[in-house]
């Protein structure tokens, strides 16, 4: 098992997810492609991880794979300890559910639903039931937390794409996950916008949260306690 | 945690309609259509079945009723009437003939014909014919022709009780017997349509003859009834009859010479089987032959099921194939929609919800909407039958008071879960499968 820690503060605690030669090929009509080979990655707690990389180096796919959207061809994973490389569809959806957070580049916003329902959407999900006014309280927590609970009863379409993306780190962090996981959320942002977002991401990893960030942008990057490069499916 | 799926289903599946004014809308127009054929078809065959039952009853009486044939002879009636006495769980009819109007006279249907036939001669019966026990019959001598005169002749039925307990007699105008008072000295009588209308055909003096009756009789008309019969017919309590004609319930010439006594027609509710046993022994003992009695259920709905079920499952059949365009409507939105939604539904997953809950959603919203239809369907139905009941309720006299059945209804529900469930399920698989990383990376 190859463990690589960056940050000697966090090296005493288990990690959050550990993948250990993770490996996926993509099988379409053509030849088969290999997207990720052998990828080693762990992430402990209150631990950001930058994940840069040039397009279809496989940073997206690798983020599904964490995030259990899809399953590698070979490899391990590890979730605070537990091999969960084979888990079945039902329990690895309660995983997305009780461990993770997705934030996403195009937001994802249901145009129909106010900020306040698109963040309640997490907590409608089958995964348990909460009464209706215990689940206000955790939206609106959870809107305060990103800065815009003034903006609850508001349309997505009224609102600025920061504020869209600030609904949509809100929608990830309303069940208090473990690990957030980011992909380019600040890509379809302004400069000053996209640092704020970067901002209120970082803000929960000083509550243990664990931070996966994948983006182009050197400067998110840095922010980050690590930064990882993907190159032709393999980390530099 | 089952209980949160589903509401979660719920609540996700009416956000998804609320969301989708138009097209749920659109989907329910075509699905309407098919359910209030399915409704209309079930609710139709009911009410046809019911107008027809109700015809039947009005002849035989209410299903299940145990209709009893005694012969009026060796004190047979006496017996009948006196243990039928107070009871309301059988009565006892028994008929004779009678003729208003002048005395003396031929009545202008003589025989007791319906009106439509009067003065086309005595034909209505045929010759009479005199038999005896061996069954060797002749042609009975015809009596001295009496004088024409303002008379009309009518079928005289006396009850022991209230017989509508056992046929389901309409009331036309006016009041039926109190058999709860005390008997009058002019005998209350009840018109059914056919008497009603001789008397307002032809106007006759209000004077009754009852054959066997030791004086004429000046009855009081207290109302008219609609009974099923052709012939004129007149009701009243056996009673009242009895104070003019002590011997009311014994044979009478007419029907001596039709080669029999008066008959007792006994109408006793199902399950009366110890009153029956209990007539059939004071029967016997008093002379009365076993074989001359008969008792038998009434099987009228039976009988009408059969004859309906062919021509339902017939219309069933058209109705579900107008159903199954609702259907394809429902489905071809629904995978429309499907196809809209893909953003949606893999960010469902995303956060966590199943392929099950998922398709769940999908399936709880076209069940949703079938419903929704199913209920509007009901309803108009109900309101139509209604409307149809008030434009032509007057026309049709057995489909006045008809309620909207509840089997219609049900179909409805049935017709729209179905709907929903058929046009749903397509679409409900294809969000399940829906490639999460995919979508969330386009």
């Amino acid at each position: 098992m190859t463990q690589s820690f960056d940050q000697p503060t966090v090296q005493v605690q288990a990690p959050l997810l550990q993948l250990n030669g993770i490996t996926k090929v993509l099988k379409g009509q053509g030849e088969p492609r290999t997207i990720l080979s052998g990828v080693d990655f762990t992430v402990h707690p209150g631990q950001s991880v930058a994940i840069l990389g040039r397009s279809g180096s496989g940073k997206s796919t690798l983020l599904s794979l964490i995030g259990l959207f899809d399953r590698a061809d070979e490899g391990q994973y590890f979730l605070h300890g537990n091999d969960i490389t084979k888990l079945p569809e039902r329990r690895a959806a309660a995983l997305r559910s009780a461990e993770f957070g997705f934030v996403f580049q195009r937001f994802f916003l249901l145009k129909h639903l106010t900020a306040a329902q698109n963040v309640a959407m997490a907590l409608v999900n089958g995964q348990g039931w909460s009464a209706r006014r215990k689940r206000k309280q955790q939206v609106m927590e959870a809107l305060e937390q990103v800065g815009i609970a003034h903006l609850a009863k508001s349309k997505p379409t009224r609102l600025s794409g920061g504020e869209q993306q600030r609904v949509a780190i809100a929608r990830a962090l309303v069940r208090q996950p473990r690990i957030i996981l980011a992909d380019e959320p600040t890509g379809a942002l302004d400069t000053e916008t996209g640092n704020l977002v970067v901002e209120v991401l970082l803000n929960t990893t000083r509550q243990g949260c664990g931070l996966v960030l994948v983006t182009h942008d050197h400067d998110h990057a840095r922010k980050m306690g690590r930064v990882m490069e993907l190159r032709d499916g393999r980390f530099n | 945690m089952l209980s949160g799926k589903f509401r979660s289903a719920l609540v996700i599946g009416g956000q998804g309609i609320r969301a989708r004014k138009l097209r749920t809308f659109l989907s329910m127009v075509s699905l309407f259509l098919g359910v209030l054929a399915v409704v209309a078809v079930q609710a139709g065959s009911e009410i046809a079945e019911r107008a027809m039952l109700t015809d039947v009853e009005l002849q035989s009486g209410k299903d299940g009723t145990i209709r009893g044939y005694v012969p009026g002879e060796k004190g047979a009636p006496a017996i009948v009437e006196s243990t039928l006495k107070g009871r309301t769980d059988a009565v006892a009819m028994i008929s004779s003939n009678a003729i208003i109007g002048e005395p003396g006279v031929r009545p202008i249907n003589e025989g007791g014909m319906p009106f439509e036939y009067a003065g086309q001669g005595r034909g209505y019966y045929g010759p009479t014919m005199i038999c005896d026990s061996n069954g060797s019959c002749q042609e009975q001598k015809q009596p001295e022709k009496k004088p024409d005169g303002q008379a009309i002749e009518v079928s005289m039925v006396a009850l022991t009780g209230d017989i509508r307990a056992f046929k389901p007699f309409r009331p036309v105008s006016g009041s039926w017997l109190d058999f709860g008072s005390a008997p009058a000295l002019a005998p209350r009588i009840v018109l059914n349509e056919e008497a009603a209308k001789g008397l307002r055909q032809y106007r006759v003096p209000g004077e009754m003859t009852i054959e066997g009756a030791t004086h004429h009789v000046t009855p009081q008309i207290i109302g008219v009834v609609q009974d099923g019969d052709m012939q004129p017919r007149v009701y009243m309590r056996l009673d009242e009859l009895r104070t003019w004609m002590p011997s009311a319930t014994e044979t009478t010439n007419s029907n001596q010479y039709r080669g029999g006594g008066t008959s007792l027609d006994l109408f006793l509710q199902p399950g009366s089987d110890d009153l029956q046993q209990l007539l059939k022994a004071k029967l016997i003992g008093a002379g009365v032959s076993q074989e001359q009695m008969q008792f038998q259920a009434v099987k009228s709905k039976e009988r009408m099921e059969s004859e309906l079920r062919i021509m339902r499952l017939i219309f069933l059949g058209m109705a579900f194939l107008v159903l199954l365009i609702g259907v394809a409507g429902i489905l071809n939105v629904g995978l429309a929609t499907v196809g809209e939604r893909v953003e949606e539904f893999a960010l469902r997953r995303a956060v966590g919800m199943s392929r099950l809950l998922l398709a769940g959603i999908v399936l709880a919203e076209t069940l949703l909407t079938g419903l929704l239809t199913a209920a509007l369907a009901i309803g108009a139905g109900a309101a139509g039958l209604q409307v149809a009941l008030m434009m032509f309720g007057s026309r049709f006299p057995s489909l006045v008071g008809t309620a909207f059945p509840w089997e219609a209804g049900v179909a409805g529900v049935i017709a729209g879960l179905i709907a929903g469930v058929l046009g749903g399920l397509i679409p409900a698989i294809r969000a399940a499968q829906i490639p999460i990383a995919t979508v969330m990376r386009a």
